[in-house]
């Protein structure tokens, strides 16, 4: 970056004489390398922050106003409520959950490849003492920092919509980070482990992240589906986190023991995600 | 190397009379790299019949359909999902993948090199995106009715209805295309496709949203399609059935004319 500002900074820096020794620098680094990576991914964002910021505005409103409401005329005419509510309270935390975890593959697969590959963004901080297990976390908390911002303008939606009666129901904004997480890491493990880019990523589009979009009790409770088919709700980090979300956003009632199970298997996944994740990485950067 | 031809006329420059040459290429590619992707493409609404029309059509129940028969919902977005089908693949070949292959692969430019001019070109894409788009049409048809939500021998008629869409769609796509220059202008794209699915009649009838969202909606291509499909699948034809087709039609000779026309601004400078 020779951004004309920071080199002023930086000189003005110099000049101060308080540059710390060169040592003290790098045992930050060692310390705090995965959150300058973030801070690094943070500053770099703000180039597409504008599209960003309409993308987390816009896709809420189409969906809540399409299947909350339009789909939602329907099904309330059909059914009268689902699990107790209208239907546009039974959707919109689940909408929440699944658009940020949608997003999941747009920011931890091509970007991840890049990384390594094409635009080696990687190797920078590899120079210095911040360390590829460092990166590897760095990259997930910087990306679940974007997911807090847009988990949080959904839920303010929703409370605009009127779809999140409960006084708990900012809840679900925790809820979907984790849930984000949970698939995030492993995805992020998978793609940091891929050495050429082939089908691998429209292959997880297609048949992972569509069908939990679908399948995972987004727009229906998995009770309705077949028996044969509920699994794929069961291991599918979307209907643990929808499900954390609409106890948050509307009370739905659940035993505990089934409320604890969905954020161990979520925070199981996220800790399995990460864990693996920096030993790619590890691997990958070569040390 | 077939024998190229001299075209007289208003496409003298543009048109090398080898189109199949293009189309050769685009099986050679299938057949080496990407079929698997291809395959899997087909799915896609494949999972949403069987999610929507069975998961959610527990809850809603029955729905009126074309001549305000009552049917299930499953057979209600079927035919909705097949003209969205069609909308996103056309889309998709003729924006994502002419625009790879116009700004990074430069392949096009490589092709111009040879005999072949742009309308060889134009010509050989909307062909192997079209040949897709019959693939996905024909699997679909195949689902439908082995779930029994086709009601009359009209549906047939669906397949090539199919390629109609994606001819509207595919040639309008490529026209926009040719102005894009990043990849985040793609965007848009996306923009525009969200709501015209999710709001054109696809997943619950458009009465629900007040008359002039209701106007809007029916000025945008896809409700056309899904209503033309829609009236395929039961065999209920009126007047309108024809007005929906013709929409298509002038949207697909408007989109040829756009395209070449770019094709000329783009190569032939």
């Amino acid at each position: 970056m020779t951004d004309g500002s920071t080199v002023a900074d930086l000189g003005r820096f110099a000049a101060s004489g308080r540059v710390p020794e060169a040592e003290v620098l790098a045992r930050r680094a060692r310390r705090w390398g995965w959150w300058f990576f973030v801070e690094a991914w943070l500053r770099g964002a703000k180039a597409w922050a504008v599209s960003i910021l309409l993308y987390m505005v816009v896709t809420p409103l189409l969906y809540l106003t399409a299947l909350g409401l339009g789909l939602g005329a329907l099904v309330d005419r059909g059914a009268g409520s689902v699990d107790g509510v209208p239907y546009l309270v039974f959707v919109g935390p689940a909408l929440l959950v699944s658009t940020v975890v949608m997003s999941v593959g747009g920011e931890l697969t091509y970007p991840v490849m890049a990384g390594f590959k094409w635009q080696r963004l990687y190797y920078g901080p590899h120079a210095t003492p911040a360390t590829p297990e460092q990166i590897a976390v760095g990259q997930l908390v910087a990306v679940l920092v974007r997911f807090v911002v847009q988990a949080g303008v959904f839920w303010l939606l929703l409370v605009l919509f009127d779809a999140a009666p409960s006084g708990w129901s900012w809840l679900s904004v925790p809820a979907a980070v984790l849930t984000a997480a949970a698939f995030g890491a492993p995805l992020q493990a998978f793609a940091a482990s891929l050495e050429d880019e082939g089908y691998q990523f429209a292959f997880v589009q297609r048949f992972v992240i569509m069908p939990m979009f679908l399948f995972a009790g987004t727009f229906f409770p998995l009770s309705v589906m077949p028996v044969a088919l509920q699994w794929i709700g069961w291991v599918s980090p979307v209907w643990h986190g929808t499900q954390l979300a609409r106890q948050a956003t509307y009370g739905a009632s659940e035993p505990l023991w089934l409320t604890l199970v969905h954020v161990a298997v979520l925070a199981g996944l996220a800790l399995g995600g990460i864990l693996v994740g920096r030993r790619i990485y590890a691997r990958r950067l070569g040390s | 190397m077939a024998e190229t031809t001299r075209v007289p006329g208003p496409w003298a420059g543009l048109y090398g009379g080898n189109a199949r040459a293009v189309i050769e290429r685009g099986f050679k590619v299938i057949r080496n790299q990407n079929w698997a992707v291809m395959v899997s493409g087909f799915f896609e609404p494949v999972f949403y019949l069987l999610a929507m029309g069975v998961g959610l059509g527990g809850l809603v129940g029955s729905v009126t359909g074309p001549g305000g028969e009552p049917t299930s919902y499953a057979a209600f977005i079927a035919p909705a999902l097949l003209a969205t089908s069609a909308m996103n693949g056309a889309i998709y070949d003729s924006t994502w993948n002419v625009f790879f292959k116009l700004r990074f692969a430069r392949l096009y430019q490589a092709m111009l090199q040879t005999s072949l001019g742009p309308m060889d070109v134009a010509l050989g894409e909307i062909f192997m995106a079209l040949f897709r788009g019959f693939l996905y049409a024909i699997g679909f048809m195949v689902v439908m009715v082995g779930m029994g939500l086709v009601g009359s021998l009209w549906a047939v008629l669906m397949v090539p209805v199919a390629l109609l869409i994606a001819v509207g769609f595919a040639s309008i796509g490529m026209a926009v295309t040719s102005y894009l220059k990043s990849f985040q202008q793609m965007d848009v794209l996306q923009v525009a496709l969200l709501p015209m699915f999710l709001f054109s009649a696809t997943l619950f009838p458009i009465d629900v949203f007040p008359t002039a969202i209701q106007w809007f909606v029916q000025a945008m291509p896809l409700w056309h399609g899904v209503e033309l499909m829609r009236h395929l699948a039961v065999g209920h034809l009126e007047a309108a059935t024809a007005g929906h087709a013709l929409y298509f039609v002038v949207m697909s000779v408007v989109g040829v004319w756009f395209t070449a026309s770019r094709l000329r601004a783009l190569f032939l400078r």
